[in-house]
């Protein structure tokens, strides 16, 4: 009955002496293996029923009866210790079996010292876990891409904000250049009237003191020493470079405005043909207001050249950088702007003569909240700000600095015709 | 460590004794398979808290570890702690071929775990005439955290170490009775000593 229940089994059983002779194999090994052994494995060596895994085997088997204690092997290390198929081969996947093997020492009646190796078929288990372990993983993988995304989320929310405030900040800029204009007007006009009131004032006065100077001794008198207790010949030396210079002032503050209303005002219009020329020029001279110490300086190559961008983050992307590196200038220096057309691209450049940027801040400096400058100072947004509208054009932008000596960032946007950007966006 | 207070000193002093001898013969074993000279530290035997098991099995780097359940007229586990160092060496002692594949490391891990805990506690078994027989030892990582949260106040462990002469290989073991098998083997001691 035993001998039954052992050939039964559903457990591989495989019994073998110390030379390695196979002494038995239950119906679950012979079921399996080419019909020819069920009657020709008794004696046979190991090494010709399982030349395959005898080299495994024999190693094992040897440190049982070394040690009297059992050997194992599982199916994580070693999945198919024996190339027997799994169950179902015409309804289910036909695949490998995946066994656990334990081998343990026997002692026959006789005294011979046998080890019986235990075959156990683990397939379903190896198939779950290994399904668990893919789904597992696809999950880790899946979490670390939403931990991206949600980053990058943040970012594109932190730039929306900032991108916001600019353009709200550009709106009261606009504003409040309309309302400085009423004002430069009048009193443009009345300086001009003044000019012309002052010079026949002076001509007036002129004229007064020459005919009372002329006359009689005590009128003259009179007349020499009132001039002289005004400080006549000041007032008149004075007077017109005063309204002159007046009226120059005037002048520039008319350009700011202007300036600041066409820079701020074009925004809304979406992706159009814009001088970018004209709009370096046009930054240039509104940062300089704020910014004097470096010398500026635009070069363009063909002049006026017209690119179609969307001028709002264009015009943001330039200011960024450009502010950055009048910034980065505490005494004196230079900040360039050169842009130059190719066939299909257009690179600008921005170059400043300032502190420059060290090689590991390099690597960060696009990076959203990335700062140098001193807390309240900036939110380190300015250039990921850039980077990004520069990505919305389809273009690139890298910076490259020598810390001391100055920085060069340079911009490269496809030069498209306007149909084509416009299919494209 | 602590002193062992479940064992008073003529216990200790026999366990301490067997447990020489039944790693001497796991140690002999060991190298009769491999055909190296093996090296053995003495046996160490203390009363750990959780805790103090943790820190008596973690290294700060560069280790493998095993667990291991024994069951019958003793129970508990033992763990091994295996150095990463050297172990291509004994993968060629073993016989496998270089170089060594994920699935070889730890199937050597394992293998090297099983042999040692076997012998160890056969040797140790077969001296106190008690039977006991060992489960197939798994990968695990110890953390304090787990640890700190086992249930059971105090251990028994007995700890050795191993080191293969030929490289810079060492292995340590540390068997944990549990609290009904202390009783069995403070007994059994006591039958022994008469």
């Amino acid at each position: 009955m035993f001998s039954q229940l052992v050939e039964k089994l559903p457990v591989g059983i495989c019994v073998v002496n110390q030379d390695y002779e196979i002494h038995f194999l239950n119906d679950f090994f012979l079921d399996r293996m080419s019909s020819h052994w069920r009657n020709e494995y008794k004696g046979c060596q190991l090494a010709d029923v399982f030349p395959e895994q005898v080299k495994f085997l024999k190693r094992r088997i040897k440190s049982v009866f070394v040690l009297r204690h059992p050997s194992f092997s599982y199916w994580e290390q070693r999945p198919h210790i024996f190339p027997f198929k799994s169950s179902r081969p015409i309804t289910g996947e036909e695949m490998q079996m995946f066994q656990n093997m334990e081998i343990v020492p026997l002692t026959a009646s006789d005294g011979e010292r046998l080890a019986c190796l235990i075959l156990q078929d683990v397939t379903a288990q190896a198939s779950y876990f290994i399904a668990q372990q893919d789904f597992s993983s696809a999950l880790t993988r899946e979490h670390e891409e939403q931990l991206k995304l949600i980053k990058k989320l943040d970012s594109a929310q932190s730039q929306l904000i900032q991108a916001e405030k600019m353009a709200s900040t550009g709106q009261l800029a606009a504003g409040i250049a309309h309302e400085i204009n009423n004002p430069i007007g009048f009193v443009s006009a009345n300086l001009d009237t003044l000019k012309q009131y002052s010079f026949h004032l002076i001509q007036l006065c002129d004229a007064l003191a020459e005919k009372l100077q002329t006359g009689s001794g005590e009128l003259a008198d009179f007349a020499t020493e009132t001039l002289n207790s005004y400080h006549y010949e000041l007032l008149k030396e004075d007077m017109a470079p005063l309204v002159d210079e007046s009226t120059e002032g005037l002048s520039r503050v008319r350009d700011i405005v202007e300036n600041l209303k066409q820079f701020a005002l074009e925004e809304s219009g979406g992706w159009q043909l814009v001088n970018i020329h004209e709009t370096a020029e046009q930054l240039i001279q509104l940062i300089s207001a704020q910014y004097k110490t470096p010398v500026y300086k635009v070069q363009c190559e063909p002049e006026n050249l017209q690119i179609f961008c969307d001028p709002g983050g264009m015009k943001q992307a330039l200011t960024n950088i450009v502010m950055n590196a009048a910034q980065s200038i505490e005494t004196k220096g230079f900040v360039k702007i050169d842009i130059k057309a190719g066939t299909q691209w257009v690179k600008i450049k921005i170059i400043d003569s300032g502190s420059g940027i060290s090689q590991d801040n390099l690597k960060k400096v696009f990076d959203p909240f990335f700062t140098t400058k001193p807390e309240g100072m900036g939110q380190g947004l300015g250039l990921s700000v850039a980077y990004t509208a520069i990505e919305k054009h389809k273009g690139k932008i890298s910076a490259s600095s020598n810390p001391g000596r100055g920085t060069v960032f340079e911009i490269i946007v496809p030069l498209h015709a306007a149909e084509q950007q416009s299919a494209a966006c | 460590m602590n002193t062992v207070a479940p064992l008073n000193a003529d216990q200790q002093d026999a366990l301490q004794e067997l447990l020489n001898i039944s790693m001497g013969q796991a140690a002999n074993s060991l190298a009769h398979l491999i055909e190296t000279k093996i090296g053995i530290s003495i046996p160490k035997i203390a009363s750990v808290t959780p805790e103090q098991l943790f820190s008596i099995i973690a290294e700060e780097s560069g280790a493998f570890y095993t667990r291991q359940s024994f069951l019958g007229d003793v129970q508990g586990e033992v763990m091994s702690v295996i150095s990463q160092q050297g172990l291509s060496e004994v993968g060629a002692l073993l016989e496998y071929d270089e170089p060594l594949s994920k699935n070889d490391v730890e199937e050597i891990i394992l293998e090297l775990s099983n042999i040692l805990a076997g012998a160890c506690l056969a040797g140790l078994a077969e001296q106190l005439e008690l039977k006991t027989n060992l489960n197939m030892p798994t990968l695990f990582s110890p953390k304090r955290a787990n640890f700190v949260e086992l249930q059971w106040l105090n251990s028994l462990v007995m700890e050795v170490q191993f080191d293969i002469e030929l490289s810079s290989f060492s292995m340590r073991v540390v068997f944990c009775l549990d609290d009904s098998s202390l009783n069995v083997l403070t007994e059994t001691i006591d039958e022994l000593l008469g």
